[in-house]
């Protein structure tokens, strides 16, 4: 309290010397001057009476040394002027009582100083506290504002992001905070106050209600954090879909003392999930539309390249009957139309086992082929059928991978049949799911691609036939997905091979050369 | 069985080799000469189209087709007796080819009565 110090006895210094020691001259002046004017008109002179008061006067106006001065004063003046023919005893007497009545008004104005400064100091203490209270009753309407701005903030961000708040006494079992938005999102009025429990139970969808509940009181008996997938019905028939996080609050002594938490409307993301999640889907079914497809064409050109040495080899065949049914058989002439026969049914075969006719010159596309982005392509379009059968896709995945020259869609229909290969290999499995995709760089320019499962493995005893055509183990399987695929990737100058049995699932490699035009 | 001058020639015109040479050795066995081309651009450099009688010609091949041989030759007044041979006999080329001329369309495999029977009727007419 440092402005104590500053605080000014009166009189202050203000009252300068010369006006306090004049006011000792001036009251002992006046004073002899009445006491003159009583002797005049022969009355008892009351100097004695009068000194004293202006002793007092100049003691409480002028302070001690003034007020010294005016009982010497008082002193002299009555020696001088009144009663000079009084006794040594009796006039000192009077002088005694002078000084004692100096010393007296010493004491006097000690005490009034005293007080007035004690005055002084409790007045400047209740300034202070007047202005304290002052600032702090400023200070707690800004807060008061600053909260509602930012309880207003906060009610804001609620409704943007759909999450509500709430906080629940578990001792009494009440809310006792329930945000705006929570109102509107379980279509409540706030005007009402906070809902019962039993009317926010009604607004839970039946299916759900159940498994809620139970996830709550387990929750509860555990004290620990709850979440909860549930769907609420309103009034009117809307359904919305929330995710509801709990977090237990504790006492001092370590109960259970309250849940606060959030209630997220997730309708949206979860509509938005399942249009994902359909056009996934729907792009699955296309790919394998597609597949189905190009089956269909492969039947249609394999057929009507296969009709082509069968025409030839029947008109042979009967060339070579018109020569032994003459009247003089040619033998000559029919064996010669019997090996074109041979010929003929040689290309055939050939034709059917080789697919020649799918990579003919110029019916391939060829392009600058990112292996990585063919594999991540076909990732993202499988994503769907995989976790469907619980199957989880790993991709590890060689960085600058050089790009190859060849057919992106042949080569997507590769890793499309060996990915599905692998999904169906695992559908049935019990332990992991797991479908790993590999590329690497290998040696003499090539890069290697693996597709490994941990699915049914390989067919005993006919891992030898599954890349035959029409060779397949499944029920509505065409047994060509292997073999379009083999002669996809050596119309490419690579290699497809599965790898000799792994210790669970199986594992298919393929290597394809990133420079040479494959083309042979 | 006379051997048919040359103004009396067969010519057969398709992509195939096999094809060709089991068309050739069937004609010959019948005692028909017949020239091969593998193609219609050989058949229309060689000269040949004048002094032919009677055109097999494959229907679908790489570069000038069947259908188009036969536009090119009305187009030049050599209006040649045609049979035709395709794997892919649809209703609509049938008719297309029929109205520009041809005397036979046949679909593969084909039965070689009815082309010997085509053939000699186109010689003799
Ligand atoms: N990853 C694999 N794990 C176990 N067996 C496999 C695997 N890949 C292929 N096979 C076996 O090889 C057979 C032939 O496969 P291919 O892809 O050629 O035809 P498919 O899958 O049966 O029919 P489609 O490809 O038309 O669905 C399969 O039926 C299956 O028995
Ligand atoms: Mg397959």
């Amino acid at each position: 309290m440092a402005y104590l110090h500053s605080a000014k006895p009166v009189p202050g210094p203000a009252a300068s010397v010369a006006s306090r020691y004049g006011l000792a001259l001036l009251s002992v002046a006046v004073a002899f001057g009445i006491a003159r004017a009583f002797l005049h008109f022969h009355l008892p002179q009351p100097f004695t009476a009068l000194a004293l008061s202006a002793i007092a006067i100049t003691f409480w106006y002028g302070g001690n040394k003034p007020g010294i001065l005016a009982a010497l004063l008082s002193l002299i003046v009555r020696g001088y002027f009144f009663e000079s023919d009084l006794s040594v005893a009796s006039r000192g007497l009077y002088d005694l009582v002078f000084l004692i009545f100096a010393l007296l008004m010493t004491g006097v104005t000690r005490a009034r100083d005293e007080l007035e400064v004690r005055v002084a100091e409790r007045t400047a203490e209740l300034t202070q506290t007047n202005l304290d209270l002052q600032l702090e009753i400023a200070d707690r309407k800004r807060a008061e504002l600053e909260l509602r701005e930012s309880e207003a903030y906060l009610a804001e961000a609620q409704k943007l992001t759909h999450t509500a708040s709430f906080a629940l006494d578990m001792a009494n079992r009440v809310i006792i905070h329930w945000s705006q938005e929570h109102f509107r999102l379980f279509g409540f009025d706030p005007k009402d106050g906070f809902p019962l429990y039993e009317d926010v139970q009604r607004r839970i969808h039946p299916d759900d209600l159940e498994s809620m509940t139970e996830t709550y009181q387990k929750a509860i008996k555990e004290k620990t954090d709850y979440k909860l997938d549930y769907r609420i019905v309103l009034p009117d028939g809307t359904m919305k879909h929330v995710l509801t996080i709990g977090h237990p609050v504790f006492n001092m002594s370590g109960d259970l003392a309250r849940y606060v938490g959030t209630v997220m409307d997730v309708t949206e993301r979860k509509r938005a999930d399942e249009e994902r999640e359909a056009l996934r889907q729907a792009q699955a079914d296309l790919a394998h539309a597609n597949r189905v497809t190009t089956m269909g064409e492969l039947t249609a050109s394999l057929s009507h390249e296969v009709n082509q040495p069968i025409a030839a080899a029947v008109t042979d065949a009967n060339t070579c009957l018109r020569w032994l049914m003459r009247d003089q058989p040619d033998l000559e002439e029919a064996s010669q139309a019997a090996s074109r026969m041979v010929k003929d049914a040689t290309r055939a075969a050939e034709i059917i086992s080789g697919i020649r006719l799918l990579f003919k010159k110029g019916t391939a596309q060829r392009e600058l082929v990112d292996v990585n982005k063919v594999i991540r392509e076909m990732v993202v379009l499988l994503h769907g059928e995989a976790t469907r059968s619980s199957i989880s896709i790993r991709t590890e995945l060689a960085e600058e991978l050089p790009q190859i020259t060849g057919d992106r869609v042949q080569l997507q229909q590769v890793m499309m049949n060996l990915m599905m290969n692998s999904i169906d290999a695992m559908k049935d499995v019990d332990g992991t799911r797991e479908l790993i995709i590999k590329s690497q760089p290998g040696e003499d320019e090539q890069l290697m691609i693996s597709v490994s499962d941990t699915g049914l493995g390989l067919p005993a005893q006919q891992a030898d036939r599954i890349f035959s055509a029409f060779f397949t183990t499944k029920p509505h399987g065409t047994g060509m997905g292997l073999r379009i695929s083999r002669s996809i990737v050596e119309s490419h100058g690579g290699r497809l091979w599965a790898a000799d049995k792994s210790s669970r699932g199986a594992t298919f490699h393929l290597t394809l050369p990133t420079k040479a035009d494959a083309q042979k | 069985m006379a051997i048919q001058g040359n103004t009396k020639m067969v010519s057969i015109v398709d992509d195939d080799d096999l094809m060709r040479s089991a068309l050739q050795g069937l004609l010959k066995a019948v005692g028909l000469q017949a020239l091969a081309f593998a193609s219609a651009e050989e058949f229309l450099t060689s000269g040949q189209q004048h002094a032919t009688a009677c055109l097999i010609a494959d229907i679908r091949m790489p570069g000038i087709s069947g259908l188009e041989l036969q536009a090119k030759l009305n187009a030049e007044h050599c209006r040649i007796p045609t049979i035709f041979i395709t794997a892919h006999g649809d209703a609509k080329m049938r008719m297309q080819a029929l109205r520009a001329g041809a005397v036979e369309f046949l679909a593969k495999p084909f039965d070689d009565v009815a082309l010997i029977e085509s053939v000699r009727a186109a010689l003799e007419s």
